[in-house]
């Protein structure tokens, strides 16, 4: 009696699959009309982190997409932005960069000046470290001796005076892992970069 | 006619009080200890809550006569999942920061058991208008108790009340109170409080 059956089951979930139809269409007109803004969201934050990095740039040009090898073998895309001036002249480099962290993934927008030696500073695009220890990667106070501290080669230790600029990066204290988790980031993200943005430019 | 305003104010004290979803029914934790770390993400959770479940009430009030018994609950996730889903992309394009902050808790409102049992209880048996005012009491019980939640939370946690300064300068943050272990003694101790208060009446 294959008809009765089907007359069956068409009796039973007739309301679910029209509803399910109706649903998705909802779903689908509403992500239609709001994706755009969406996107244009995401732009506009790392646009904003990138110009309070580099307060000199005028606009932000996509120079290259590059595949970065984190410590695991794994391969994260990373976007690299050449910042130009008003007058039209280079004043630095922003990219994206993520790895592990303590408790999630972090990820960083890094500026540094025009010949990848300097950096200009970094902040955070998205992290989930322990409230009131590793979440202070995110605080100004300590990403500030970053601002100026040359590329690459950082180092991280446990005291020192978190005012002075160079290599050396003062952990957060009760915080190591967090602390160090963004040191390899930056430090790994920008030694592969610097050779693949030196390559492209050659 | 004054019987259904009875019914109306029953609800209305139900969902604020006598069956305040969170300190009464203790139905939705997941959100409750998640998101009240402080009083801006606590109040978007909220009045997302809110939009869904007027929305799911309204839908499954409406189908309520054409629901298989079997298929119920399927009807209801399918229904509560789609308005989550807009909750979801209209607070990414209108509220990007507290949709990075809230993450995948906005998304799991799809199993929160307040909306599946107030579809279940409420809805599939009462009209439109019940059913609505259903929605808005439940949900307005839901951010007032997650509010009151995450304002203990913040004011112990950093000093603060929606980011405005309100302890003394010498006031020492516990950081304990902004990781899960807080939101545990929090909720506790607020429902103890609220267990001698309903038992002296």
């Amino acid at each position: 009696m294959p008809l009765k059956k089907i007359k069956y089951f068409a009796e039973q979930s007739w309301l679910l699959i029209i509803s399910a139809l109706c649903f998705g269409l909802l779903i689908a007109a509403v992500n239609a009309s709001l994706a755009p803004r969406i996107e244009q969201n995401k732009i506009n934050k790392l646009d904003d982190l990138m110009r309070t990095l580099l307060p000199a740039a005028e606009e932000f040009e996509v120079a290259a997409e590059l595949q970065i090898d984190s410590a695991k073998g794994k391969k994260t895309k990373s976007t690299i932005y050449k910042a130009v001036s008003k007058t039209g002249e280079c004043v630095g480099w922003s990219f994206n960069c993520s790895g592990a962290g303590f408790a999630d993934k972090i990820e960083l927008v890094v500026a540094v000046d025009k010949n990848f030696e300097k950096m200009a500073g970094f902040d955070c695009l998205s992290s989930n470290e322990t409230p009131g220890f590793g979440d202070k990667i995110k605080e100004a106070k300590w990403r500030k001796q970053f601002d100026g501290a040359p590329a690459g080669n950082l180092t991280l230790a446990k005291t020192g005076n978190i005012e002075k600029i160079d290599s050396e990066i003062i952990a957060i204290s009760g915080a190591t892992v967090s602390s160090d988790a963004v040191v390899n980031i930056l430090n790994n993200a920008m030694s592969q970069i610097k050779k693949q943005m030196a390559e492209i430019q050659n | 006619m004054s019987n259904t305003q009875y019914e109306i104010r029953d609800t209305i004290t139900g969902g604020l009080w006598k069956e305040n979803p969170v300190f009464r029914l203790l139905l939705g934790m997941c959100p409750t200890l998640a998101v009240t770390a402080a009083v801006k993400p606590a109040l978007t959770m909220g009045l997302c809550v809110v939009f869904v479940l007027v929305c799911s009430n309204i839908v499954v009030s409406l189908m309520r006569n054409l629901l298989k018994p079997h298929l119920r609950i399927l009807m209801f996730t399918l229904t509560i999942a789609t308005f989550v889903t807009i909750a979801d992309l209209l607070l990414k394009a209108f509220q990007p920061e507290m949709s990075a902050k809230l993450g995948p808790y906005i998304p799991l409102i799809i199993v929160n058991c307040i909306i599946i049992c107030r579809a279940e209880s409420c809805a599939s048996k009462n009209g439109l208008v019940i059913s609505i005012v259903d929605g808005l009491a439940m949900g307005a019980g839901f951010t007032v108790a997650l509010c009151i939640l995450a304002a203990i939370r913040e004011v112990l946690s950093t000093g603060t009340i929606m980011e405005i300064n309100v302890m003394p300068q010498s006031f020492i943050p516990w950081a304990a109170m902004s990781m899960p272990v807080g939101a545990f003694i929090t909720l506790g101790l607020v429902l103890g409080l609220i267990n001698k208060i309903s038992t002296k009446k």
